[in-house]
C-alpha cells in the first residue's frame, strides 16, 4: 500500500451545498490527522467521504488504493471502521448481541467478540440491552467492535465526546494500536482537546475548506 | 460472509428485535381484530351478509394491516445504523431480502390468526378443501406485501411523514395481491380453477422480488 | 418567440379546431350530445397513459445516466398525468351516468385502473415532495417510478381478470360501427391534446430548471452557523 488516503481536489456537494470544497489530503500508512472545526463546517460530511458513504460530486484520488469516483470503492468499505457521533447499535439487542451481528454480517469469529468485551471492560453488562445502557456503554461496545474489526483507515466522529477518563484513555488505546498495525487515523472534533496528543498532524476545516493549523 | 447466510442474518436479528418490541402482536393484531369487529357491526350483524362478506373484509384489513407490519418502526434503520451496515460490507440485496423474509414471516402469521378470527366471528360457508389453498394464498400474499412495503419503506426513508408516505405508496400497488388472495376462495366457490389466482400472486411476489434485488443498490445510495 | 410560445400557438389552434370538430360532428342516436364527451374523455386517459409511461422512461432512464433531465422529464409527466387522468375519470363518470345510468362500473378494468394510478403517481408526487436533497429524491423517486411501471400492468391485469370472471354485464356500445365523422374528429383531438401536452410538459420542464437554479445558488456549510456574540449578551 502505498498510500491510504491521497485525494485532490475534491468537492462534495449535498442537497445543492457545497460541503467540502478542493479538499485534498495525503496520509500514509502509519500516520495519523486531527482535524478541528466548528460545527457545520463538514467534518462529518468529510469522514463519510473518506469512509466511501457519500461520493464526491468531483476530485481525483484514491482510498486505501481504489479510486475515488469508481463503483469499486465499496470493496474496501470492510477494511473502514468509523465512529459516528451517534452510536450505530441496535436498541433491541444486547451489548454481546450486537457484537456478534456485527461479527457474523463481515465474517468474523465470535469468540473475539468475548474477548473485545473484556478488554473495554464491558463483560459484566455484556447481556444489557443497548437501549438500557448509558452512552458511554454504547461507545465502549463500538470500540470492542472496532478492536475486533481491526480496520485499517480508522475514522472517529467526536469519538471522545461524553466520555469518562477511562473511555477516552480506550480511545486513544485503540488509536495506537491502528497506527501500530500500521493503519491510518483520523479524527475530528470541534475541540482540540478532545482529539488528544496522539495523532500526528492536526488540520483545520473551516466553511468546507482544510487549511493547516495556526 | 455468504449471500444466503447473510439474508438469514438479516432476517434473524429482525425477527428477534420484532419479538421483543411486540408492536405485531401487542398493538397491530388486537386492533386488526377490533377493525373485523366494528365491520361485522357496521353490517348490522346481518348473519347471512356477514357470511358472504367475511372472507372478502379479511382480505382487505389483511392488506391494509399487514402493510403496516411491514413498515413497522422496527424495521427502520437509523443513518449512522446504515452507515455500519454497509461499511459491515452487507450486500444490499441480501438486506432487502433479509428484511422482506423477516416482514413475510410476521405478516404471514398475523393473517393466519386473523383468518381463524374471522371465521369465529364471520362464520362464512367455506368450501371443501379450502385449507391449502387458502394457505398457499396467504404465503403468497405475505411475501408480495413484505417486498412491496420494504422497497416502499426504503423510498420514503427518513422522510417527515415515512409511514402515512409509504403507506400510500402501497396501497394502490398491492391490488393484485388482494385481487389474487381474495379470488381462491371465490373461484373455488365458483367451482372455476383456483390457479390463475396463485400465478397471479407468484408473477406479483416474483416482479416485486426481482425489482427490489435490482433497485436495492441505486436504493442504497440514495439513501444519505 | 421562443419555442415554448410557437408550441403553445400550434397547441391552442390544434384544440380549437379539434373543439369545432367536436361540435359539428354528428350525435351518436343513442348518447345524444353525450357523444361529444369523448372527445375529452378519450384524449385525456389516452395522454394519462403516455404521461405516466414517459414518467417510467424517464425514470429508468435517470437510473441509468443520473441525468438531472431525466428527472424533470418523469416528475413534469407525472404532475401532468395525474391532472389529465383526473380529468379523463371525471368525464368518464358523467357520461357513464348519462348514458349507462351509473357513473362507476366496478367491471370496467381500464377504469378501476386508472382510478388507482392516480394514487400511485399521487404518492409519487408526495415522495418527492417529502425529501429535500434534489439528487436523494431524484433517485428514490426514479425507484418508485420503475417499481410503478412493473407493478401496475399487474394491477390492470389483475383487474381485468376479475372482471372477465364475473361477467359483468353491462351495455358497452364498442366503436365498430363509429361513423367516420366521429372518428376522425376523434383522432384529431387526440392529436390536439398530444400537443398540449407537450406544451405543458415544456413549460413544466423549464420551471423545474428553473426552481433548480433558485435552490443552487452555491451555499457553503457552515454560512448558516453565525459565531456567538459574547459582548452582546447584556443585550438579551
Amino acid at each position: 500500500m502505498t498510500a491510504a488516503v491521497d485525494i485532490e481536489s475534491v468537492n462534495l456537494n449535498l442537497g445543492g451545498k457545497l460541503v467540502l470544497s478542493d479538499l485534498s489530503l495525503a496520509l500514509g500508512p502509519g500516520e495519523s490527522l486531527a482535524v478541528v472545526g466548528p460545527n457545520g463546517s463538514g467534518k462529518t460530511s468529510m469522514l463519510r467521504l473518506l469512509a466511501t458513504l457519500v461520493k464526491p460530486s468531483s476530485g481525483t484520488g484514491t482510498i486505501l488504493d481504489r479510486q475515488i469516483l469508481s463503483p469499486t470503492i465499496r470493496e474496501i468499505r470492510g477494511r473502514i471502521g468509523l465512529i459516528s457521533h451517534t452510536p450505530a447499535l441496535i436498541g433491541e439487542l444486547t451489548i454481546a448481541e450486537n457484537l456478534e451481528h456485527f461479527a457474523r454480517l463481515a465474517g468474523q469469529n465470535s469468540d473475539d467478540c468475548t474477548r473485545a468485551l473484556h478488554v473495554v471492560g464491558l463483560e459484566q453488562v455484556a447481556d444489557r440491552r443497548v437501549n438500557e445502557s448509558s452512552f458511554g456503554m454504547q461507545r465502549r461496545t463500538e470500540i470492542a467492535w472496532l478492536l475486533v474489526a481491526k480496520p485499517d483507515l480508522l475514522l472517529l466522529d467526536e469519538a471522545k465526546s461524553g466520555l469518562d477518563v477511562d473511555a477516552r484513555e480506550l480511545v486513544d488505546v485503540m488509536i495506537d494500536l491502528t497506527l501500530g498495525r500500521s493503519g491510518t487515523v483520523i479524527a475530528v472534533s470541534h475541540e482540540l482537546s478532545q482529539l488528544g496528543s496522539a495523532l500526528h498532524r492536526q488540520m483545520h476545516l473551516i466553511s468546507g475548506r482544510l487549511e493547516p493549523l495556526s | 460472509m455468504s449471500f444466503t447466510s447473510q439474508i438469514r442474518e438479516v432476517a434473524r436479528v429482525d425477527l428477534v428485535v420484532e419479538r421483543r418490541t411486540g408492536e405485531t402482536f401487542r398493538i397491530v393484531l388486537p386492533f386488526a381484530i377490533v377493525t373485523l369487529i366494528i365491520f361485522s357491526l357496521s353490517l348490522g350483524g346481518d348473519v347471512a351478509i356477514l357470511r358472504t362478506v367475511g372472507p372478502a373484509v379479511f382480505w382487505a384489513v389483511s392488506v391494509l394491516f399487514g402493510m403496516q407490519l411491514a413498515l413497522r418502526a422496527s424495521a427502520l434503520d437509523s443513518p449512522t445504523r446504515r452507515d455500519l451496515m454497509l461499511l459491515l460490507d452487507l450486500d444490499p440485496a441480501a438486506r432487502f431480502l433479509g428484511r422482506t423474509l423477516a416482514s413475510a414471516t410476521i405478516v404471514l402469521v398475523f393473517m393466519t390468526v386473523l383468518f381463524a378470527t374471522m371465521v369465529v366471528l364471520f362464520d362464512p360457508s367455506l368450501p371443501g378443501g379450502w385449507f391449502w389453498p387458502v394457505a398457499a394464498a396467504i404465503s403468497l400474499a405475505a411475501i408480495g406485501l413484505a417486498a412491496l412495503s420494504t422497497l416502499a419503506g426504503g423510498v420514503a426513508a427518513g422522510t417527515r411523514n415515512r409511514s402515512s408516505l409509504a403507506s400510500l405508496i402501497v396501497a394502490p400497488l398491492a391490488i393484485p395481491v388482494v385481487v389474487g388472495g381474495s379470488q381462491v376462495l371465490e373461484a373455488m366457490e365458483r367451482n372455476s380453477g383456483i390457479l390463475l389466482w396463485i400465478l397471479l400472486l407468484i408473477t406479483s411476489d416474483l416482479a416485486l422480488l426481482v425489482a427490489g434485488v435490482g433497485l436495492s443498490r441505486p436504493l442504497e445510495e440514495a439513501s444519505r | 418567440m421562443r419555442r415554448v410560445q410557437i408550441m403553445f400557438l400550434v397547441a391552442t389552434t390544434a384544440v380549437a379546431y379539434g373543439a369545432y370538430l367536436a361540435f359539428t360532428a354528428p350525435l351518436d342516436a343513442l348518447q345524444g350530445e353525450f357523444t361529444r364527451m369523448i372527445y375529452i374523455h378519450v384524449p385525456t386517459l389516452w395522454l394519462a397513459f403516455l404521461a405516466f409511461g414517459i414518467t417510467a422512461l424517464g425514470s429508468i432512464a435517470y437510473l441509468i445516466t443520473k441525468k438531472p433531465r431525466w428527472d424533470r422529464l418523469a416528475a413534469s409527466s407525472a404532475e401532468i398525468g395525474v391532472l389529465f387522468s383526473v380529468v379523463g375519470v371525471f368525464t368518464g363518470m358523467v357520461w357513464g351516468q348519462a348514458v349507462w345510468g351509473q357513473a362507476w362500473d366496478w367491471g370496467d378494468a381500464r377504469l378501476a385502473t386508472t382510478a388507482v394510478m392516480i394514487f400511485v403517481y399521487l404518492g409519487y408526487l408526495a415522495l418527492r415532495h417529502s425529501i429535500a436533497d434534489p439528487e436523494v429524491r431524484a433517485k428514490r423517486a426514479a425507484i418508485l417510478g420503475t417499481i410503478a411501471v412493473i407493478q401496475v400492468p399487474l394491477v390492470y391485469f389483475s383487474v381485468n381478470l376479475v372482471r372477465t370472471l364475473h361477467q359483468t354485464q353491462s351495455i358497452r356500445p364498442d366503436g365498430s360501427t363509429m361513423p367516420t365523422e366521429i372518428l376522425v374528429a376523434l383522432l384529431v383531438n387526440v392529436g390536439a391534446f398530444t400537443l398540449l401536452y407537450v406544451v405543458l410538459m415544456m413549460a413544466r420542464m423549464h420551471v423545474a430548471v428553473l426552481e433548480e437554479t433558485r435552490m443552487s445558488a452555491t451555499v457553503v456549510a457552515g454560512d448558516a452557523v453565525a459565531p456567538p456574540r459574547l459582548s452582546d449578551v447584556k443585550d438579551v
